[in-house]
């Protein structure tokens, strides 16, 4: 198949020989900003060419125009396009570039191949920068840096565990099953954002109790990209902007596009960040008294004076310790070291990248290392043809100790939820840790012994072919090739030493999983540019694609192992687990956008899925997109000059989302005994008709900009509906299975998303630029063919997610005395707000921040319930209102009510807070720029929720965000950063 | 120029033709389907089939003997991360047993997943035109017999809830039916499986659990000591003795004689999750403090609750002893055995008032557990009295007191410890069923 691919290429690009050049003009000119600043880095294009390049340091730039002249396309980021005639007796230019504060001109990617300017999108994208992305308090991983900064976005971490993993859901809820999560696409190649599990739940039994989901905490591999090498992020948050990318689009798509060398001179780049880590928040401890103590003890009265006796001896002793500070009190000393070069020549541009971060956590030893090595290459091969290719490789390696649920008292704080603080966990001088007597493990010694690892070698590499296949005055055809790989090989280890109190019983377990990702894909498409006249153009694409999935997972599970050993066969026991997923997805799509007078533009398209993951594989599913924007300022009967810009715009699209591997098949499972392989059905019920969900979204919105253009705003409204979504409900025990698969209904989204930026300051001296946005999201089960679906948590007796008919889809319900079951809260925020600031003062200053507020939306939390049971949460003994010892009172609650568990985990947290200095004159001049700040991130929190963050995810990253089992503390940061241009 | 434009348009059509002639149809990568055993199994593919009902029967067993015990107040779960144990369980404070809760829903379908392997294997072996008929009637038998007491545990937890028989069609599942039908159901199924094993073929081998059952005449004993007790909760005490006199029932042979779950550390086997090492903390299994003082001094069973170096508490409740029924993490759990059996002989024979008979069986487990003759009053009510509490101590922690004090309205004379605590008569029937 590849083959066939290359011989197609090879096709093109000979018959596609470049017309001979007669004539050229060569230009040159200098790039300025309106203060006469230059400005580097812009890009300069010839229109319906593939000819362009981009300003030095000193803003300035030279280009031979073939024939006799043709109009340049100037452009740089968060600066107005413009457009110049040039010919030979114009070939000397002065351009001065006016601030874009609306970032109407950025141009946004519309379609696979094809891109429009923000003036004219029918959608609103949201887009992150570099700068936004890296410029102000760097997060760990590249998902973290993402949050709080995408309009529509509900973004959430799972824990506060080093390397990541994080929830991106936009636009409401997408799916319940199906994927949740967006498609990323790094330049052109689909990375593979599966969290695989560590088989931890060998040792907690997590999924033994009440939800067999898996509660491992792993973390999700889109955090192996490097933030830095990130030129910017486009959120296509809906099926309407991501329809052409079909089937996968569903959930939206992150379209990140890495940074690419710029002909002239080569740059050199250093930064360096060091700084620290710290817990966000410890939750302190119950105050013991004998009293207090000797409760403990129950009814027996031997027992009450042992422990009453033990509480005396260590407050006589001293040895009332603070175990929650010892455990997630470290400080973790953070670095960041990174390396870019970039430059090239008039054929041939590149950028290339080497860093490294290593960064401890706030639990001892845990903490997260990244190296990455990245190169991008251009080539243009002649004035027609450009390739251009991009690989990447990343080495990371993640600590991430024991929390979340379990079932065994063996997590760090499920153990020190019924540890009281006067009891002795230390090792004694023999190096030997006591056995806890208040629970399963003592966490000092799970946290000195047990080893969590997560490390991962990643190859991700793209190619990118624009070839003009024909070119005349008002048409030109391109073909545009684009595909690549992504191949990791995770390693997982998880090590219990057999000294371990709570491997007492199975004396040690080495549990090593491999897994092996290759995910392939490939578009191929055709566009053709038809000018007829200056106020008429349309844009016509189609195309093929294809993605192919291969993952494959080896789970190693031994026990009875050899202390101080870490193979798998040092071990008495070895089982073995594999899981494969294989797919193969392709599609077909045409589109054509029609522009007119600049200001009215028509998108249609429509797209073509089959899918080995469907019930039928052969079968094709459609999906439409249609939409129009009307920028009425364009237009010759609009008067007046209060709207600098006005546009209308409605956008419709339809997106799928395939089946999981594996959805239409019942098997059966290896169940042996006494060495006899035998065969034990499955407990998840396949169906062979199996279908794709399918979600459509209208969208709608206005922008406008006033006052100059330094006041901007873009509203828009949603409806997103998802048809026939995809449920693994539980059926009937006396079936045989425990859930099955249906396609079980329809959701309905309705969102609102506001975005407003300005520029109310801007004058020599003091530059400050701030945007606003707001958005909110509701949904309902609009249709319910099966009765309601409880799901996503423990129960109701301790509260859970249900899926019911006309209710939201993220609504918590739970157990409420003599109600019975009913609804208790909703995990879906009221509305969530951000406010970004960057303010440029006494010219070689830059301070930037962000705030986030997410009001209300609420978390089962189930941590302090442990606490309670455990007789350890710092406000037990306080008096609620009715004069009742808190702890108590809520525990008699247990099994009667399920109102205090869902709380509400609002919150207003400033993410990050940065402060630059640039310097000016500098006394050496190979330097060419020298830059230093401070910034701190996450270190602002408001919030009413009592747990260590309302940011939390016992489940992950699936449908059921918001349950809270003794996590990973948050952290915040502190960075300290230099940054050298040579 | 337009022509070849023209050409090159073509050029990339044909590629993409090419590319996309190829079609594809993924299997299953992670195991063998049901269709695969349905259309015509092969005789090893029907073994896997027994062997994988036979693991799957010990699957969840530990929540099915801590919903007994805790019920029947013969013991304690502590766990520090689930509440639930000390509160639904027990009745703590207005805490009710709740119909969509793992110590329901665990076992219940436990149950059921082996049900549905026994109807795979009654299905794929009528299909299977590779076997001879004496082989299809030994498969039959003991899918029969296995699915006859996977529903008997399941209905012992539901009791007058019932449970569903008929469960082959998932698309459309039989009514739920209550407890003396099923009961009647269960024990004309175990008849089935009788006639079944009668003259057939044992094409499959069994683990070390069915040691000196493993042929067909082996089976039938097995049979007919479930038939046993199902006759027992029938109150059918003729039936018993007949049934008894068809098992392995040996009134003077060892108590440990019979049919075992067994485990072992080999790869996708199981471990004994009801074994805790002695002196644990956070997650335990106490004996319940009336084990020990209820006793008789002297008895051999105070073995079975070991004391601890200190007691452990949670929630109100304390107790100094383990429950030390499997002493590790290996030891086999039983499914029915021989001290069971007399104890069944000496009800029926209690119920049909021949009285001598019962003592002399009562004094069998007496004598076997350090104890004096039986010196109570000769009447059928202290005689009822001494049988259930021989069964306490007998067949603690394998699932048999609660079960047996709602056989003789007795539930009221179980212990409550704490003020508000109550004791169920029967689990709701799961969420999912209704």
């Amino acid at each position: 198949m590849r083959q066939i691919l290359k011989q197609a290429l090879l096709v093109f690009m000979t018959v596609a020989l470049p017309t001979i050049l007669w004539a050229q003009v060569p230009v040159a000119g200098t790039i300025t900003d309106a203060s006469g600043n230059a400005i580097p880095g812009a890009s300069i294009k010839l229109r319906n060419s593939n000819l362009g390049t981009s300003s030095d340091v000193n803003g300035k730039f030279s280009l031979t125009v073939p024939g006799s002249g043709g109009t340049l396309e100037i452009s740089a980021i968060s600066f107005k396009t413009q457009s110049i005639q040039v010919s030979s007796s114009n070939a000397t230019l002065s351009i001065k570039m006016s601030e874009d504060v609306g970032r109407l001109d950025e141009v946004i990617v519309t379609g696979l191949a094809t891109s429009v300017k923000r003036r004219n999108l029918a959608n609103a994208v949201a887009t992150i920068s570099n700068k936004e992305l890296t410029g102000g308090a760097p997060a760990q991983t590249l998902d973290a840096a993402m949050n709080g900064k995408v309009t529509g976005a509900y973004i959430n971490a799972n824990s506060g565990a080093p390397g990541g993993g994080i929830s991106i859901k936009l636009r409401g809820v997408t799916s319940v099953f199906g994927n949740t999560q967006p498609l990323f696409v790094v330049d052109g190649v689909f990375v593979d954002n599966t969290a695989t599990p560590a088989g931890l739940n060998t040792v907690t039994a997590a999924a033994r109790g009440g939800n067999a989901s898996n509660q491992d905490n792993p973390s999700s591999r889109i955090a192996d990209l490097r933030p830095e090498d990130i030129e910017n992020i486009e959120i296509l948050k809906g099926a309407s902007a991501a329809a052409i990318y079909g089937s996968k689009a569903a959930a939206g798509v992150v379209l990140i596009t890495t940074k690419r060398g710029k002909a002239g001179q080569t740059k050199v780049s250093f930064a360096q960040d060091l700084g620290f880590v710290k817990v966000r928040k410890l939750l302190g401890s119950r105050i013991w008294t004998a009293d207090r103590a000797e409760a403990l003890g129950g009814s027996n009265a031997a027992r009450r004076a042992a422990i009453r006796q033990e509480f005396l001896d260590a407050q006589a002793a001293g040895k009332i310790y603070d175990y929650e500070k010892e455990l997630y009190g470290e400080t973790g000393f953070t670095r960041n070291s990174s390396l870019s070069v970039s430059g090239g020549g008039e054929k041939t541009s590149f950028y290339f990248s080497a860093s490294q971060k290593d960064e401890e956590g706030i639990v001892k030893r845990t903490g997260y290392r990244n190296s990455s090595l990245r190169l991008n290459l251009d080539h243009r091969l002649n004035d027609n043809i450009k390739i251009g290719i991009s690989a990447n490789y990343i080495n990371s390696s993640a600590d991430r100790s024991l929390t979340n649920n379990d079932n065994n008292s063996v997590t760090l704080g499920v153990a020190l939820s019924s540890t009281p603080n006067f009891t002795e966990l230390h090792p004694d001088a023999l190096g030997n840790y006591p056995r806890n007597a208040f629970s399963a493990s003592n966490p000092i010694e799970t946290r000195d012994l047990v080893t969590n690892n997560e490390a991962v070698d990643r190859f991700v590499t793209g190619i990118n072919v624009d070839a003009i296949l024909q070119k005349s005055g008002k048409s030109t055809t391109r073909f545009i090739g684009r595909g690549g790989i992504d191949f990791y090989s995770l390693k997982t280890t998880a090590l219990f030493p057999n000294s371990l109190q709570f491997q007492q019983v199975v004396q040690g377990t080495n549990v090593q999983g491999f897994t092996r990702s290759l995910n392939a894909n490939y578009i191929l498409s055709l566009v053709n540019n038809f000018t007829p006249s200056e106020d008429l153009s349309f844009t016509t694409s189609a195309g093929i694609t294809q993605e192919q999935g291969d993952y494959n997972n080896l789970l190693n599970v031994a026990t009875k192992t050899v202390a101080n050993q870490t193979s798998v066969d040092q071990a008495s026991a070895l089982t073995a687990t594999q899981l494969r997923n294989k797919y193969q997805d392709n599609g077909i799509f045409v589109q054509e956008e029609v522009g007119l007078i600049d200001a009215i533009t028509l998108t249609a398209g429509v797209r073509f899925d089959k899918s080995t993951n469907n019930g039928d594989a052969n079968k094709y599913y459609a999906y439409p997109k249609a939409g129009l924007s009307w920028n009425l300022t364009n237009m010759s009967f609009w008067k007046g000059d209060f709207f600098n810009n006005l546009k209308i715009r409605a956008a419709y699209g339809q997106a799928g989302n395939f089946p999981a591997f594996g959805s239409k098949f019942t098997t059966m499972n290896i169940f042996n005994i006494d060495g006899t392989i035998g065969l034990l059905v499955s407990t998840l019920r396949g169906s062979p008709n199996i279908a794709p969900e399918r979600t459509s979204e209208l969208e709608a919105g206005i922008d406008f900009s006033v006052l100059n253009s330094r006041l901007n705003f873009e509203i828009s409204v949603y409806e997103k509906r998802i048809k026939d979504f995809l449920l693994q409900r539980p059926t009937p025990g006396s079936t045989g299975f425990s859930n099955e698969w249906v396609n079980a209904g329809n959701i309905r989204n309705r969102g609102l998303e506001i975005s407003v930026n300005a520029q109310p300051v801007s004058n020599k001296d003091v530059r400050w630029n701030t945007t606003v946005n707001f958005w909110l999201n509701r949904s309902r089960v609009t249709r319910l063919d099966i009765v309601p679906v409880v799901l996503g948590a423990f129960g109701n007796t301790l509260s859970t997610f249900m899926i019911e008919e006309g209710k939201t889809a993220t609504q918590i319900v739970g157990i409420d005395g003599a109600n019975g079951v009913v609804k208790l809260g909703d995990s879906e925020p009221r509305f969530q707000m951000n406010w970004f600031n960057e303010v440029t003062f006494l010219k070689n200053f830059s301070l930037r921040w962000l705030f986030h507020w997410k009001h209300k939306g609420d978390v089962i939390n189930l941590s302090q319930l442990l606490t309670d049971l455990g007789s350890t949460t710092p406000d037990y003994d306080d008096l609620d209102k009715d004069g009742n010892a808190k702890g108590p009172a809520r525990i008699a609650q247990v099994g009667t009510s399920a109102r205090h568990f869902v709380q509400d985990a609002g919150y207003l947290r400033l993410r990050e807070v940065a402060l630059y200095y640039t310097f000016g004159k500098l006394p050496i001049n190979f330097v060419k720029n020298l830059r230093v700040g401070v910034s701190a991130n996450n270190y602002f929190t408001s919030t009413k929720y009592v747990n260590y963050d309302p940011e939390v995810s016992n489940f992950g990253t699936g449908f059921s965000t918001g349950v809270d089992v003794m996590p990973f503390p948050a952290s915040k940061r502190a960075t300290f950063h230099v940054l050298v241009d040579f | 120029m337009k022509k070849q434009f023209i050409v090159h348009i073509y050029c990339l059509l044909a590629g993409m033709v090419l590319l996309f002639s190829c079609k594809k149809e993924i299997g299953s990568l992670n195991g063998s389907t049901i269709e695969d055993l349905l259309a015509n199994a092969s005789k090893p593919q029907l073994n896997n089939v027994v062997t994988g009902t036979e693991s799957g029967m010990r699957n969840l067993m530990d929540f099915y003997l801590d919903d007994v015990g805790m019920i029947g107040r013969e013991m304690y779960r502590f766990a520090g991360s689930e509440p639930r144990y000390t509160t639904d369980l027990l009745g703590g404070g207005t805490a009710v047993l709740d119909n969509n809760t793992f110590y329901l829903t665990n076992p219940w379908n436990g149950r059921y997943r082996v049900v549905k392997n026994c109807n795979i294997l009654i299905q794929a072996a009528t299909n299977s035109s590779l076997i001879t008929a004496e082989e299809r009637k030994g498969y039959l038998g003991f899918a029969k017999t296995i699915k006859a007491y996977q529903l008997l545990l399941n209905l012992n937890l539901t009791y007058t809830n019932g449970v569903r028989l008929e469960v082959n069609d998932p698309d459309n599942l039989g009514p739920v039916v209550g407890h003396p039908e099923s009961l009647t159901a269960i024990a004309n199924m175990l008849d089935e499986a009788k006639t079944d094993l009668t003259g057939s073929t044992i094409a499959y081998t069994l683990s070390a659990g069915f040691e000196g059952f493993k042929t067909a005449a082996g089976l039938i004993q097995f049979n007919r000591a479930l038939a046993a007790r199902v006759a027992v909760y029938r109150q059918q005490w003729a039936a018993t003795l007949t049934a008894l006199n068809e098992s392995f029932f040996d009134l003077n042979g060892a108590f440990s004689k019979g049919v075992f779950h067994v485990y072992s550390t080999g790869p996708n086997d199981q471990l004994n999750l009801t074994f805790f090492p002695q002196n644990s903390n956070g997650e335990v299994r106490l004996a319940h403090p009336s084990f020990a003082t209820d006793l008789i001094p002297g008895d051999d069973r105070i073995a079975k609750a070991t004391l601890r170096t200190s007691a452990a508490s949670l929630d109100n409740l304390t107790s100094n002893r383990d429950v030390w029924v499997y002493t590790s993490s290996t030891a086999p759990m039983p499914i029915i055995r021989n001290e069971e059996l007399i104890l069944i002989y000496a009800e029926a024979k209690i119920n049909l008032t021949q009285l001598p008979d019962a003592i002399v069986a009562l004094n069998r487990i007496r004598a076997g557990h350090n104890l004096t003759v039986y010196a109570g009053a000769v009447t059928q009510a202290a005689l009822t009295t001494e049988m259930l509490f021989q069964r306490r101590y007998s067949l603690f922690f394998e699932g048999h007191r609660w079960v047996d004090m709602r056989r003789y309205n007795r539930l009221n004379q179980l212990p409550l410890d704490r003020a508000g605590d109550d004791v169920w008569d029967k689990f709701p029937l799961p969420f999912t069923e209704n």
